[in-house]
């Protein structure tokens, strides 16, 4: 085990945890506008970990924000599942943040976009994360990764607690292990066209900048004689 | 105040609001604690004619009644003023002297019997100034100093018209002698009576008994002289100094704009020297460098435009510096994705374009790998907008320069290499792509 010093404020050096998480919600259709309050769709918005594990272990609670016109939008969950069911007729924000355990570790913050309406698909594949579930109705999720770098002594041993408690890979609704793989492949591609076309335009700025100085040399030719 | 000034001379006058009564008492309400308006009605006062005072809501009367005059609170009691309760003061035509005067002239005026006959109670504003005197021996022994100037007779007429007009110089100057002194500016009087008064001064011993004035008359003139000038400026001349001035400012503003890019410009490249010494490993882009360098120093006399931009670009002043989340604590991946703060607007717009183009989720899920090549794309996606710019920079001036040669040699051209011609700077080239 790694020592720490008092000064280090009890944490461990050049300890790195990272806790893979996913958060999102899902929606689903009334198939029309509800008479008493004009709601139009059911939803769920949830936070859970990537892996299956027990993170109540190593989480105090999570405050999920939602929007004003809610009654009591301050709505905070001690213990999983962590998520909260509601109907509504509109998108916004959720503010999702995360308390653990240790009292020293601040509390990390995400932001989600509730989803209700698919949004029209440009241009295909990655810009958009939301996919549509016969089943379950409307899908928008996002992977996160909660990196706890030097986390105290205290927070280590809950980590590893929840870690030991982890059965696989819980199943998402996303496929997040093939998106991973597409994206890196898809970034390192771009990256491939973007480093040519930068080499391409270098040398084509070399040769324009020649020409201009050659033309220049040819400008002042013709300029000069007269006098 | 400077309104005032305007309307005496009769000239345009700036728009100020009329001082009405109302502006006047809203301006003047903060300034003091108003005591309570006295709403009541004082005795004997008729409902109708207080009613007068106070129609418009509360406010303070413009006339307040009192009834102190003639026995505390009686004012509105009794029905006839009680008129002629005390004697009269006597008043009499007196004759009366001032001292001020020398001729013992005697005027009249009215005064009370009651008053002590006193002195003419103005006379003390007559103030007499001590003007010194001189003798001949003291002349010639102090005052002989500015002979082909100042004559004895002059210098005895300056005195003279000093001690009649109390040293107002301008009538001094006006009342002078011109026939037989010749004419004497004010400066001149000015400056001979308080050089003379000083000589004295010290000739006699008195410099700390009274204060001595010096008068600089070369600096008295020269002012003058430029009051004159500002005065006698054409409306063209005043309109003139106006344009330069701000002419003046526009430069300024001018300046300081330019040397705050290269105070930018300066900050890159210290940023860039630090980024090299990594990147610039790979042979090709040290040679490109060395080059480049070559370049610049043959094209030194003659900057342009595109060098600055291409320096710029080569240096490496290009690309994004992303935020090192280091230290302890929680935080979230995606966190290392943030845009720096520090990059401007209009990178954040070219980047945004070029991930649409390159069709690259935004937001990709932040593994730690696809965090750092994430950002790695980024920082040469703004490279590469970069480079784009500079070339159509270059392009451009490219063309004009051709232009420049058409007009000053018709029916001959320069060609301009064909790689460069369609200008495609907006499209992927794909024949040079994957390297």
């Amino acid at each position: 085990m790694a020592e720490f010093g008092t000064d280090s404020g009890g944490r461990l050096k050049g300890v790195t945890i990272v806790k893979p998480i996913v958060y999102g919600n899902i929606a689903r259709s009334f198939g029309k506008k509800r008479e008493e309050d004009g709601h139009t769709h059911q939803w769920k918005v949830y936070l859970k970990p990537y892996f299956n594990e027990d993170m109540s272990i190593y989480v105090k609670k999570v405050h999920f924000k939602l929007h004003e016109s809610y009654a009591n939008p301050n709505r905070i969950v001690v213990k999983p599942p962590y998520e909260i069911t509601e109907t509504g007729w509109g998108e916004f924000e959720v503010v999702i943040k995360i308390y653990f355990n240790d009292q020293s570790e601040r509390p990390v913050t995400c932001y989600h976009i509730l989803k209700l309406f698919q949004s029209p698909v440009v241009d295909g594949e990655l810009t958009s994360s939301t996919t549509m579930d016969t089943k379950k109705g409307l899908v928008s999720e996002s992977y996160e990764e909660i990196v706890f770098q030097e986390p105290t002594q205290v927070m280590q041993h809950y980590l590893q607690l929840s870690e030991q408690s982890a059965n696989g890979v819980s199943s998402h609704d996303t496929d997040f292990e093939e998106k991973k793989i597409k994206t890196l492949d898809n970034i390192v591609n771009v990256k491939q066209k973007v480093k040519g076309e930068i080499v391409s335009l270098k040398d084509k700025l070399k040769l324009a900048r020649e020409t201009i100085s050659k033309f220049k040399v040819e400008l002042a030719k013709v300029q000069k004689p007269p006098a | 105040m400077s309104a005032d000034v305007r309307d005496i001379l009769d000239m345009e006058r700036a728009n100020t609001p009329e001082i009405t009564r109302d502006s006047f008492l809203a301006t003047k309400k903060r300034n003091f604690e108003r005591p309570k308006p006295n709403s009541r009605r004082p005795e004997g006062m008729h409902r109708e004619v207080f009613a007068l005072l106070y129609t418009d809501k509360k406010d303070a009367p413009p006339l307040l009644p009192t009834d102190t005059a003639l026995g505390i609170g009686a004012g509105y009691k009794q029905a006839k003023a009680r008129l002629g309760m005390k004697k009269v003061r006597k008043w009499e035509w007196a004759p009366f002297s001032n001292p001020a005067r020398n001729d013992s002239a005697v005027f009249h005026h009215w005064k009370r019997v009651s008053d002590e006959s006193t002195d003419y109670p103005f006379a003390k504003f007559n103030k007499q100034l001590e003007i010194p005197s001189y003798t001949m021996t003291e002349y010639n022994a102090h005052l002989r100093n500015n002979m082909q100037n100042w004559s004895k007779v002059q210098t005895d007429h300056l005195f003279d018209l000093a001690r009649r007009f109390d040293l107002r110089f301008i009538v001094m100057a006006d009342r002078w002698n011109r026939q037989q002194h010749g004419t004497k500016t004010v400066e001149e009087l000015k400056e001979r009576y308080y050089e003379a008064v000083s000589l004295l001064a010290k000739a006699r011993n008195q410099t700390n008994e009274r204060k001595s004035f010096t008068y600089d008359a070369e600096h008295e003139r020269r002012r003058k002289e430029q009051l004159e000038k500002l005065f006698k400026r054409t409306t063209q001349q005043v309109e003139e100094e106006q344009m330069l001035i701000n002419e003046m400012k526009k430069i300024e503003a001018r300046k300081k704009e330019r040397e705050r890019k290269t105070q930018d410009l300066q900050k890159l490249i210290s940023q860039a020297d630090q980024q090299n010494e990594h990147a610039s490993n790979t042979p090709s882009t040290r040679k490109y460098e060395k080059k480049l360098h070559k370049k610049k120093v043959h094209h030194q006399p003659r900057p342009s435009k595109v060098d600055s931009v291409v320096n710029a670009i080569e240096i490496g002043s290009s690309g994004i510096k992303f935020a090192d989340l280091r230290g302890s604590g929680v935080s979230l991946r995606s966190q290392k994705m943030k845009l720096p703060a520090n990059i401007g607007q209009r990178k954040v717009k070219a980047l945004e374009q070029a991930i649409q183009e390159f069709k690259v989720d935004p937001a990709p899920p932040p593994t730690e790998d696809i965090c750092t090549s994430f950002n790695d794309l980024r920082s040469d996606m703004v490279l590469l907008c970069e480079l784009r710019t500079a070339l159509s920079t270059c392009i451009y001036e490219m063309e004009s320069l051709k232009h420049q040669y058409e007009a000053a040699c018709p029916g001959k051209t320069l060609n301009i290499p064909p790689s460069l011609v369609p200008i495609k700077t907006e499209t992927l080239d794909t024949s040079t792509a994957g390297n």
